[in-house]
């Protein structure tokens, strides 16, 4: 056991892997544990993927209260599915897949969208913004920095379904391009482009704002002398 | 060649994947030189650069998602064990049918196969034995006295006292 993670070789005491390299080598280990039987395995398995399961769901909905749940149903779809994965593909690729089919099940069941902000920002918003995104003043305190996220989610919003999922699991979440275009069953240089668009569209949506709030500025500092 | 988009910015279709991979850090070096020097020459991918960075810098704000905690995994398998107790559950009047409608169909078959390795196959009884001791048999006569005329068949009936 002395290859197998500290927190594998606490929580399944009754394993008995013998010597294996990498996590992928121990994922293969522990699937076909479980797929005889072994609850210990699946329960390591759970342990070793909850987080990017979290991850993932968290990125797709975006919708904090709902992943928890999500999530739970992501290891049972597992659970009851692992005695008929080959291993042909990595373990984590498959339950990502599986997280990704759950994730639009729920949103299609539920006939929910993800969290859609519609005020507009405010002046101090925006300059807040504005330094921010121009790298001279990070948000400063707990307090800014939640306001800033939550400014950050509503242009979120305001994108294409996709290209705010691709974004968030890229550049919030940590996925890889190739993870990506794996959960996604995309072609890797079709994540690569629909990522970059999907940049210039968040900045689109972002100096829209900034205009509109500019000019709502303007107007009132107008009025103000007048 | 620069594509323009809805959004104003304004990147070469070709170079578009090239200038994610070079906001990754995932360049190799022959590509690194070729976008180089197109960018040299290209304003449109440069500001698209530009901006895609910025979008980096604003996104790095967003919050990832929390990590459950210890307790997940434990909660997942408690899960697990509740949806399996139902099925078995769920299933138990199907199971307990089923396992009738198995003894009920190997009970018929060993009835039938055993039907037809011994009784079915009892030896047809031979004609001869059934003939009675004593009586003539008026239906089967021995073709060596068969009657000649009807006087003979009365004759017959008469000695077998069967006309009684």
């Amino acid at each position: 056991m002395s290859n197998v993670p500290k927190s594998m070789a606490a929580s399944a005491p009754a394993l008995s892997l013998p010597l294996v390299r990498g996590e992928k080598q121990e994922d293969r280990e522990l699937v076909r544990l479980s797929q005889n039987g072994t609850e210990a395995a699946f329960e390591e398995l759970v342990r070793r993927h909850q987080q990017r399961v979290f991850a993932l769901v968290g990125g797709i909905l975006r919708r904090p209260e709902d992943v928890q749940d999500v999530a739970q149903q992501v290891f049972l779809k597992a659970y009851l599915g692992i005695k008929r994965f080959d291993q042909r593909a990595a373990f984590s690729t498959w339950l990502y897949k599986i997280a990704v089919n759950e994730c639009w099940d729920y949103l299609r069941k539920r006939k929910v969208r993800p969290l859609v902000y519609e005020a507009d920002l405010s002046e101090e918003q925006v300059s807040r913004l504005d330094g921010i995104v121009s790298a001279e003043r990070p948000p400063q305190g707990p307090n800014e920095r939640a306001e800033t996220r939550e400014l950050l989610e509503r242009m979120l919003s305001a994108l294409p379904e996709q290209d705010r999922q691709l974004l968030v699991l890229k550049e919030v979440e940590g996925f890889s391009v190739q993870e990506l275009a794996e959960i996604l069953k995309l072609n890797v240089n079709t994540v690569k482009v629909r990522l970059f668009r999907a940049r210039g569209r968040i900045m689109d949506v972002y100096r829209r704002r900034m205009a509109t709030a500019n000019k709502a500025g303007t107007a009132s500092a107008g009025q103000r002398k007048g | 060649m620069a594509m323009d988009t809805e959004l104003g910015n304004a990147a070469c279709s070709e170079y578009e994947a090239l200038l994610e991979d070079y906001l990754n850090n995932e360049l190799n070096s022959a590509d690194a030189k070729r976008a180089s020097e197109h960018w040299k020459n290209c304003a449109g991918c440069r500001a698209a650069l530009e901006q895609a960075a910025e979008s980096a810098r604003l996104l790095r704000l967003a919050e990832p998602s929390a990590d459950p905690g210890p307790a997940f995994a434990r909660i997942v398998m408690a899960r697990i064990r509740a949806a399996e107790q139902d099925r078995g559950v769920l299933w138990q009047p199907f199971v307990s049918l089923a396992w009738r409608v198995a003894a009920t169909a190997s009970l018929a078959l060993a009835l039938l196969v055993t039907y037809d390795a011994g009784w079915g196959h009892r030896p047809q009884p031979n004609a001869d034995s059934t003939r009675l001791t004593g009586v003539s048999d008026l239906f089967s006569p021995d073709p060596a006295n068969l009657p000649a005329n009807g006087d003979e068949v009365l004759m017959m009936v008469a000695e077998s006292n069967h006309g009684n």
